[in-house]
């Protein structure tokens, strides 16, 4: 006996117990231990080679899978090796580590990447929390025709294009007399001068933040509607006859059902936290940068809005963001295994 | 033991066939120059003309005949109005037609035209990661006269200053100083105006005058110019608008909102001889507190700090007057006609007619600074070198582009006016604008013979204007005599000219360069935190004293060696 999770060998004898791991249509015991039979001989494998030739099939169909990869992923790949290099028009010298040294000791890049930090991370946990609130809060209705029509009017916006909520809001919150938020409240006498939503370092995070709730919210409660269906009634049913509340039954049978799920979209959602350009480029502007750039939209700027740009410089930049998201991959590959046993690799 | 054999091989070989097309890759961007083989693929040169490449020992101009440029890349920005759904394709069959006639061969045209605002980010792209003859690569391009400033000194774009001095069309210039005045100090031409710059004016709308109990000429100085605004504001309404407070990453900068900003220049520029930083002078600190006050009291439009060009004249030309503005400063000439045809489309003020807009006249403020409205430095042409120390290439671009976009005939009517009997012609017509309305309709009628517009492909509702040059501004006139008589776009030229003076020169310093992008951020940034009241401006002015100061100094110490 190996493991708990034991097989027959498929010839009708169980004369291999084995733990699962079916590969190439033999059985195999765990890694580093040799497939025996029950009775300790070894069963012989057959010749790499060999196993490739009977599978040929399948490694013909992967043949482009591989060379597309290649192309698409690993040649373009190459570029990062004028992080090394000044690159601009026709020059390309080879410079070592100097872009590096450079952005180590630019301010500018550190508040891009404290930036992309905070807002990726707070962002990441307030629509996370948005999501499980609003999807407890549609659990609980009754009315399914209400149910569903919430359940639409709150994905719309996951449909929209940034550039076009971006448009929406900068309109809506604007300080001139085409702004509905601050005409409204002057108009109820709350505000004598119009808030500058957009413009304010103090304001812009709050409602960057509230735009990603309106939009991603819906959208990110389709998971936890799943899992919510999937929560046995029965432990509904004994709430109830031990006399439990509404609230009682959410805060005690809901909400640990949900734990699990929270923790591994928080994880997976985790590794993407450098990957923030598009929400951010179509909100900010020059006046809030203090608080709103960050290291996508940094790289943009001193790619593309510079005469002549230093595209090593940005090639750096990129590199080192890379390198981050690959250690926060990692992190989270080793925090998802911890959690729910396997991996997001 | 297997499996790991095959898994090293394999991924040997990945990374070997990596390396191996990243080699190749090396080889052909760390090449300086593209050598005549790129050449060649980009011009199917003739072996006549590699075998002359070949001798080419300095930078002597080789004789046009020897080198046959069969395909044209050039890229433009939105200056050519004839784009891809007005008609491109057949003005460049046309000009292939005319421009294969006069050399002798046949040639193809390639036009690249990105989007209007992303051009500048576009073409260094395209000059920095692209080599002569991929198809992409610009053998001539439209730059704006700080990207020319920019690129000058790059050893990127060709000396023409034999090709412009030697030109057929030199008999026929009436302007020679705008291209002369672009000459370096050694006597080097890297870009060609074919028309001098233009600028802005300030429009008011008569409506608004007429309610406020106003008249144009009653406004002279900042305070009549204010008490308009004023005036103007209320409601939803507001005294004007502009894209940005001031444009502080293209010269002359202050040319959208000139009364305020008046005798000010937010950027290096040259004073008594001397290169100085106009963002550290006095005149600076008391515009952006104009600004401040003008934004404070609601005479400039909220939206102003980040409209576009094309926000801030849709709003203010928009059917909503109700939240629109009495006055905007933009382009001369052409751009009268424009704003009022968009009015009109608008049906805003529509009794009022081509008079819908009157034009204000440099306020005393601005005369007795600058002496009226900034006649922009003149975008050019540009031709770009491929380092292979011949100028066959480079001079057969000038003789099919530029020598022929002057020749006063066939190919300058191309370039003014667009293609024959899709953008103007001679034939004798009729054709009707707005026919279902009958407000807004008019009947055009033309003989056989006249030279006239025609309606604009891309709506036929308008008649459309010109291509890309503008036979008012051009420095050697048409010939043929075809000429659009358009009262109002005359009368605007005619105000401009008489009210403008030619802004100060750009510098052109690579220390600049490198930091330009990053300065212009830190002015804005600056400029509309003063302007939106977050700081004076006196402390906006330290503040950039003191995290530009020395470098700003190193490049006027550079600029003044020079």
């Amino acid at each position: 006996m190996i493991t708990t999770h034991m097989l027959v060998i498929p010839c009708g004898h169980p004369c291999a117990r084995v733990p699962t791991q079916p590969l190439n249509g033999v059985i195999l015991i765990a890694k580093k231990q040799k497939l025996t039979t029950s009775t300790g001989r070894p069963i012989q494998k057959k010749p790499l080679g060999k196993r490739i030739w009977n599978n040929r099939g399948f490694y013909l169909m992967f043949i482009p899978v591989l060379v597309y990869v290649l192309i698409v992923y690993y040649w373009p790949m190459l570029g990062i090796r004028y992080s090394f290099y000044d690159y601009t028009l026709k020059k390309i010298e080879f410079v070592g580590l100097k872009h590096f040294q450079k952005m180590f000791s630019e301010k500018e890049f550190w508040k891009a990447f404290t930036n992309t930090l905070v807002l990726s991370v707070t962002k990441l946990f307030i629509t996370t929390a948005a999501s499980v609130i609003v999807s407890v809060f549609i659990n609980e209705m009754a009315n399914l025709f209400a149910k569903k029509v919430l359940q639409t009017v709150i994905y719309l916006p996951h449909f929209m294009s940034w550039t076009v909520t971006a448009a929406i809001f900068t309109l809506f919150l604007s300080t001139s007399s085409t702004g509905f938020v601050n005409e409204t409240l002057k108009n109820w006498g709350w505000i004598k001068e119009s808030i500058d939503f957009m413009h304010e370092t103090s304001l812009w995070r709050i409602v960057y933040y509230l735009v990603n709730i309106w939009k991603e919210t819906g959208w990110g409660t389709v998971i936890f509607l799943a899992t919510l269906a999937g929560i046995n009634p029965e432990l509904y049913e004994a709430a109830d006859i031990d006399g439990a509340t509404r609230l009682q039954r959410i805060w005690y049978v809901t909400v640990p059902e949900l734990a699990n799920t929270i923790i591994i979209v928080l994880i997976l959602n985790l590794a993407k936290v450098l990957n923030l350009f598009e929400s951010v480029f179509v909100m900010y502007n020059n006046r809030v940068f203090e608080v709103s750039d960050v290291i996508s939209t940094y790289i943009y700027r001193k790619t593309f809005l510079t005469a002549i740009p230093n595209y090593g410089y940005t090639t750096a930049v990129g590199l080192f963001k890379s390198l981050v998201g690959c250690f926060l991959v990692i992190v989270c590959n080793w925090a998802s295994k911890k959690v729910r046993g396997r991996g997001i690799l | 033991m297997k499996k790991k054999l095959l898994a090293i091989l394999l991924s040997s070989a990945m990374v070997a066939s990596l390396a191996a097309c990243g080699s190749s890759s090396d080889s052909g961007a760390d090449t300086a120059a593209p050598a005549a083989d790129s050449a060649e693929a980009t011009t199917e040169a003739t072996t006549e003309a590699a075998d002359s490449s070949a001798e080419a020992s300095t930078e002597e101009s080789a004789p046009a005949s020897d080198y046959e440029l069969t395909d044209l890349y050039i890229t433009v920005d939105g200056t050519l109005t004839a784009n891809v759904d007005s008609g491109q394709d057949k003005f460049i069959e046309q000009w292939e037609a005319a421009v294969s006639e006069k050399l002798g061969h046949p040639i193809k045209l390639h036009i690249n035209q990105p989007e209007h605002s992303g051009y500048k980010d576009n073409v260094a792209q395209l000059l920095t990661t692209g080599e002569p003859g991929d198809g992409q690569y610009p053998d001539a391009l439209i730059m704006s006269a700080t990207m020319f400033k920019q690129y000058q000194n790059t050893g990127i774009l060709w000396d023409m200053a034999d090709a412009y001095a030697n030109a057929e069309f030199q008999a026929r210039v009436t302007l020679p100083l705008i291209n002369e005045n672009m000459k370096t100090a050694s006597g080097e031409l890297y870009g060609f105006a074919p028309t001098y710059g233009n600028g802005c004016v300030t429009y008011v709308k008569q409506s608004w005058l007429d309610a406020a109990g106003l008249k144009i000429e009653d406004i002279k100085t900042f305070d009549d110019y204010y008490n308009m605004l004023q005036a103007f504001t209320q409601g939803g309404q507001t005294g004007v608008i502009a894209a940005g407070f001031g444009k502080l990453d293209e010269a002359p900068y202050i040319n959208y909102m000139p009364e305020f900003w008046q005798g000010a220049y937010p950027a290096i520029y040259q004073k008594d001889g001397q290169w100085v930083d106009g963002f550290q002078e006095q005149a600076t600190i008391d515009a952006l507190n104009r600004l401040a006050k003008g934004y404070a009291d609601g005479v400039i439009d909220k939206d102003t700090e980040e409209a576009s060009t094309k926000t801030a004249r849709e709003k203010w030309f928009s059917n909503d007057q109700s939240t629109s503005e009495g006055v905007f400063t933009y382009w001369a000439g052409t751009w009268l006609r424009t704003l009022t045809d968009n009015l009109d489309k608008n049906e805003v003020d529509t009794d009022l007619g081509d008079d819908r807009l009157v034009q204000l006249p440099p306020i005393k403020e601005i005369k007795d600074t600058w002496g009226g409205y900034i006649n922009r430095e003149a975008p050019v042409w540009v031709i770009t070198d491929d380092g292979d120390g011949d100028n066959a290439r480079e001079q057969a671009i000038f003789d099919a582009l530029l020598e022929t976009m002057l020749d006063g005939d066939t190919v300058q009517t191309l370039w003014t006016y667009g293609a024959e009997d899709v953008h103007w012609s001679t034939k004798a017509e009729s054709f009707t604008t707005n026919p279902d309305d009958p407000e807004k309709k008019k009947d055009y009628e033309y003989a056989d013979g006249e030279f006239h517009l025609k309606q604009a492909p891309n709506d036929p509702n308008t008649v459309w204007k010109k291509n890309h040059l503008d036979p008012v501004l051009v420095i050697a006139p048409l010939t043929n005599g075809f000429v659009d008589n358009d009262p109002l776009i005359e009368e605007g030229n005619k105000f401009f000219t008489e009210n403008c003076v030619d802004a100060p020169q750009s510098p052109s310093s690579e220390s600049l360069t490198v930091i330009e992008a990053d300065l212009v951020v830190d002015k804005t940034t600056l400029m509309n935190e003063v302007v939106a009241g977050k700081k004076t401006a006196e402390d906006a002015i330290a503040e950039y004293q003191a995290e530009w100061g020395d470098t700003i100094q190193q490049v006027l110490d550079e600029l003044n060696a020079q």
